[in-house]
């Protein structure tokens, strides 16, 4: 009885094992004879796209609340056009220029760079329920009304619209109206700001500047009463609107109101073509799929095997599994379907320029000489996920300028121990010059990283890169967020922190500069951990020895004032001034977006702009719509 | 009973009272980060945290900040988990909306899952009892020791893979758009969810059964039954079983409103929207009213249940009697 038992129990967990590793035969996952890219010409409108989404959005479709860049492709591709926007295509394809799109034109900017005049062109109608309204450029103040207001903006980027003249004032309720936007009529806006900064046109690219349509005498139009929902009402401009819109009844007080039904929190969107749109007043969007259907949430694995089944087209923020990743890079039927693209994010490591051993230059160039950036990229899944970064801001931002630069250059992008301790024979804390950082301060270095994989063997790859340098580290693990609350805040005195990355807002570098090493960036403002232009009085205030810190204040200022190649070039020369003389990080990897897409798909371009591919250029295969 | 009643109902009360405090002082003393800053995102001024952290109310001592959320224990309409203060964090929609919209999955999730743990584990577990020693008892004890054993998770993974992605004998997982989820059950969505879901309970309620069924069947009046002349099917069905299955009775009614509350690792697995996928989101979102109301919820499921399974023993079993 008991062989009996055990045959059987062996029976079917070879059954189990069989059906597991059998051929794939489970599914489609093999690539049509059309490929991935097809000419304009071949493409046919038409179907419905599939796709999913890993995480909730942001702030459930406020457009003066989201912050992030899933969502600004929705807006970008579908629903929300504004004054000037995107191509939905990569740099080398124009994704990163500005383009007009309600606007006529690029605005005519003053002598002084002080004002804006924006053109708007007619005929630019809403989605449903406001079909037969046509967009005026009060609808474009009224959107920035409403990212003034702190309430409705909550963890918005209304920081930005701080240049435009009397927006503070607005939002803190001591002016009536933005002083610094006029409608002389209904197709001119002119944007005057407290001092000339040559990002303003990214500014009105933003989903936050999109026009809202009026609703009688409201101040806020169609958004007024809905200063926590209005993306559950949200009414559209571009080829897409959420299903259901024709819905919306605008006319009942807003806590009366029923949201729409193409978007359902935390569980699907579903947009449909806005009978509205004239693709006459707009040479952005392709727009191929008649609708497009997103699910949110799930498993990443599962939602990748729902591609390779060719149950999904998509999926919008997931990371590929390695397995798959090298099945689809490695087999010639696939390959079409596999999507690399540059995602203009950076991933580096932070010094803190207060805190010992690394408010010594020699260290922080040492650390830059020693990392294993190669083993590091590695670890994150070879090299498809990216490119070694050899200098700070992304290449895109600085035109390229700087594709080759790479002051800490080694073989291979392995680390040169020899290199490192020349370096580190030159610090105060090597005391006897023998390239070994061997004072009391090299030891036990509080370094803070994010628990998630792979960062923890990261952070052991480092240790074990800077341990014939005498530093050693106490690696301290935390979830995401509490990681990045920790490297912001100076008085936590964090020496360096291991696992910080940083992606752009818009294609400019005031993005990474301004943010990232501005004195005005420092906590309580974010994200500046290295302390770059911290003042004597702060360091003192938070406890550090250190009096001094070095500063690009000025440098970031005049960048920011210049415009077109100067502007590239001034952000160019931020970056080598950060490589050479602050040195902040220790950057490792410009970061790539992988997208693997079904078999139907057969066009797909990336934006740039958003890091994602563009919802709108993704055309279906004639005969599977 | 009538007082015994009133009682419970207050008892509960209190429970749902301490549950919030512990789930409040969880959430204001562990380090997780300031919600008001996740809120704001990662480029903010000092005044967008506070703009942010007026609008939750997290400005306020302590003791207001919880007296808002207390208002919301009583489970009363209007005042239990009130919009006004039961809001998410993150996409401040009121927590009611998201739980009630989600509950119509979970109770399917739920239901039908018990149902297949009942149908399989009782007449198991019936089986194993009876012909006590014999392979089908050591065959129903092998199926228990796996469903005990194995993890939901591990069971979810592994079934999706071969019997949907593999075989493609089941549909993927998740409800389609525009799916009912009446629709989705004839669609055969949820087979896999239940098959998994009830496993384990399957398993157990195998051992419960046989437990109870062998200890029963070895009672004085089970012998005066048989003397009696009585069929041996009648002796188990008629007599052992019902005094067998008064525990099961009592577990069944908390397994279930455990799992009203939120079958956690199964709604996500399968990705189905309902209240334990909204919890688990909450959790990792940090997002305090969120996760307080699916456990007030939860905790008010489980109160509630204990309350109507005591009283179902007293008409179960004649010899309890409340007061």
């Amino acid at each position: 009885m008991r062989r009996y038992l055990k045959v059987l129990a062996l029976v079917g967990a070879l059954a189990l094992v069989a059906a597991a590793c059998g051929g794939d035969d489970g599914g489609e996952t093999g690539a049509t004879g059309t490929g991935a890219t097809g000419a304009t010409g071949e493409l046919q409108q038409g179907g419905t796209l599939e796709i999913a989404q890993l995480a909730d959005l942001y702030a459930a479709f406020d457009p003066q609340k989201e912050y992030s860049a899933v969502t600004w492709e929705y807006y970008r591709c579908c629903l929300l056009r504004t004054l000037l926007s995107y191509n939905g295509k990569t740099t080398a394809e124009g994704g990163a220029d500005l383009q007009p799109d309600i606007a006529t034109a690029m605005p005519e900017v003053s002598a002084d760079g002080l004002t804006y005049t924006f053109t708007l062109k007619s005929g630019i109608n809403y989605g449903d329920p406001f079909g037969d309204v046509s967009v005026i450029s009060g609808d474009i103040v009224r959107a920035l009304e409403r990212e003034a207001d702190p309430d409705a903006s909550v963890g918005g980027y209304n920081f930005y619209y701080g240049v435009i003249d009397g927006f503070s004032d607005f939002g803190d309720g001591k002016a009536d109206s933005i002083a610094g936007l006029e409608t002389p009529d209904d197709s001119t806006l002119v944007v005057t700001l407290t001092e000339p900064v040559g990002y303003l046109p990214y500014l009105f690219a933003m989903a936050a500047t999109a026009p809202i349509p009026p609703n009688g005498d409201a101040p806020l139009g169609a958004a007024e009463g809905h200063s926590t929902d209005y993306g559950r009402f949200l009414v559209a401009t571009g080829p897409y609107q959420f299903l259901g819109a024709e819905n919306l009844d605008f006319s009942l007080p807003a806590d009366e109101q029923t949201p729409v039904e193409g978007y359902k929190v935390g569980r699907s969107v579903q947009m449909v073509r806005n009978p509205n749109y004239d693709p006459a007043t707009d040479g952005l969007r392709p727009a191929y799929a008649d609708a497009i259907n997103v699910t949110i949430g799930g498993d990443n694995n599962d939602l990748y095997n729902k591609v390779q089944a060719g149950e999904l087209d998509w999926v919008v923020d997931g990371i590929v599994p390695p397995q798959v990743l090298r099945a689809y890079s490695t087999d010639p039927t696939l390959q079409p379907l596999l999507h690399i693209n540059p995602s203009d994010a950076s991933r580096y490591v932070s010094f803190n320029l207060a805190m010992p051993p690394f408010d010594d230059v020699h260290i922080r160039k040492a650390f830059n000489l020693a990392l294993d950036k190669e083993g590091m990229r590695t670890l994150r899944g070879g090299e498809s996920v990216g490119e070694i970064a050899g200098h700070i801001m992304v290449n895109s931002l600085e035109d390229n300028i700087l594709a080759d630069y790479d002051p800490y250059a080694t073989p291979n992008s392995a680390g040169d121990v020899t290199a490192a301790q020349a370096e580190i024979a030159q610090s105060k804390y090597d005391t006897d010059g023998d390239g070994v950082c061997d004072a009391p301060e090299c030891s036990n270095i509080l370094a803070v990283t994010d628990e998630e994989d792979p960062y923890p063997d990261q952070a052991a790859l480092i240790a074990q890169n800077m341990e014939p340098l005498g530093l050693t580290f106490d690696v301290k693990n935390f979830d995401r967020g509490t990681m990045y609350t920790k490297c912001n805040a100076p008085e936590d005195q964090v020496p360096v922190c291991f696992g910080p990355s940083w992606g752009k807002d818009f294609p400019d570098g005031v993005t990474f500069g301004l943010a990232l090493f501005d004195s005005s960036s420092i906590f309580p403002g974010c994200c500046n951990y290295s302390l770059v232009g911290a003042s004597s009085d702060l360091l003192k205030k938070d406890g550090y020895a250190v009096t001094t810190v070095p500063s690009v204040d000025d440098q970031i200022k005049t960048a920011n004032q210049e415009t077109g190649d100067a502007r590239f070039q001034a952000w160019a020369d931020l970056d080598t001034t950060l490589m050479e003389q602050v040195v902040p990080w220790a950057p490792y990897l410009f970061d790539n977006a992988v997208d693997i897409t079904s078999s139907r798909i057969v066009n797909y371009s990336f934006d740039q702009f958003a890091g994602v591919a563009a919802f709108d250029a993704f055309a279906i295969a004639p005969d599977a719509q | 009973m009538g007082r015994y009643l009133i009682r419970r109902t207050l008892f509960m009360i209190l429970v749902l009272f301490i549950v919030s405090v512990i789930t409040f002082i969880i959430f204001v003393k562990l380090p997780a980060s300031d919600p008001a800053r996740r809120a704001v995102g990662r480029s903010t001024s000092p005044e967008n945290v506070e703009a942010a952290r007026h609008a939750f109310g997290l400005d306020q001592p302590l003791y207001v900040q919880y007296g808002r959320f207390a208002k919301g224990l009583i489970p009363w309409p209007g005042l239990f988990l009130n919009e006004d203060v039961y809001y998410s964090y993150a996409n401040f929609v009121p927590v009611k909306e998201e739980i009630f919209s989600r509950l119509p999955v979970t109770i399917t999730l739920a239901v039908g899952a018990a149902t297949l743990w009942l149908l399989i584990g009782i007449p198991i577990g019936i089986i194993s009892a009876v012909r006590r020693g014999s392979i089908w008892d050591r065959a129903a004890m092998v199926f228990a020791l796996i469903g005990v054993s194995a993890p939901v998770f591990w069971l979810a993974y592994l079934f999706l893979y071969v019997f949907w992605f593999k075989l493609g004998w089941a549909p993927p997982s998740g409800i389609p758009i525009g799916t009912s989820v009446g629709e989705a059950v004839f669609q055969g969505v949820f087979i896999l969810p239940w098959i998994v879901l009830s496993m384990t309970f399957a398993a157990f309620y195998a051992r419960m059964v046989r437990g109870n069924l062998i200890e029963t069947m070895g009672e004085d009046y089970i012998r005066t039954a048989r003397a009696k002349g009585l069929s041996e099917k009648r002796v188990i069905y008629r007599h052992g079983l019902r005094a067998a299955l008064t525990p099961v009775v009592t577990m069944f009614g908390l397994d279930l409103a455990v799992l009203l509350g939120g079958a956690f690792i199964t709604e996500t697995v399968f990705n189905l929207p309902g209240v334990g996928q909204y919890a688990v989101r909450s959790i990792f979102a940090n997002d305090f009213p969120s996760v307080m109301g699916v456990t007030l919820f939860g905790a008010f499921f489980i109160a509630l249940a204990n309350l109507v399974v005591d009283v179902a023993y007293a008409f179960l079993d004649p010899r309890v009697r409340y007061t």
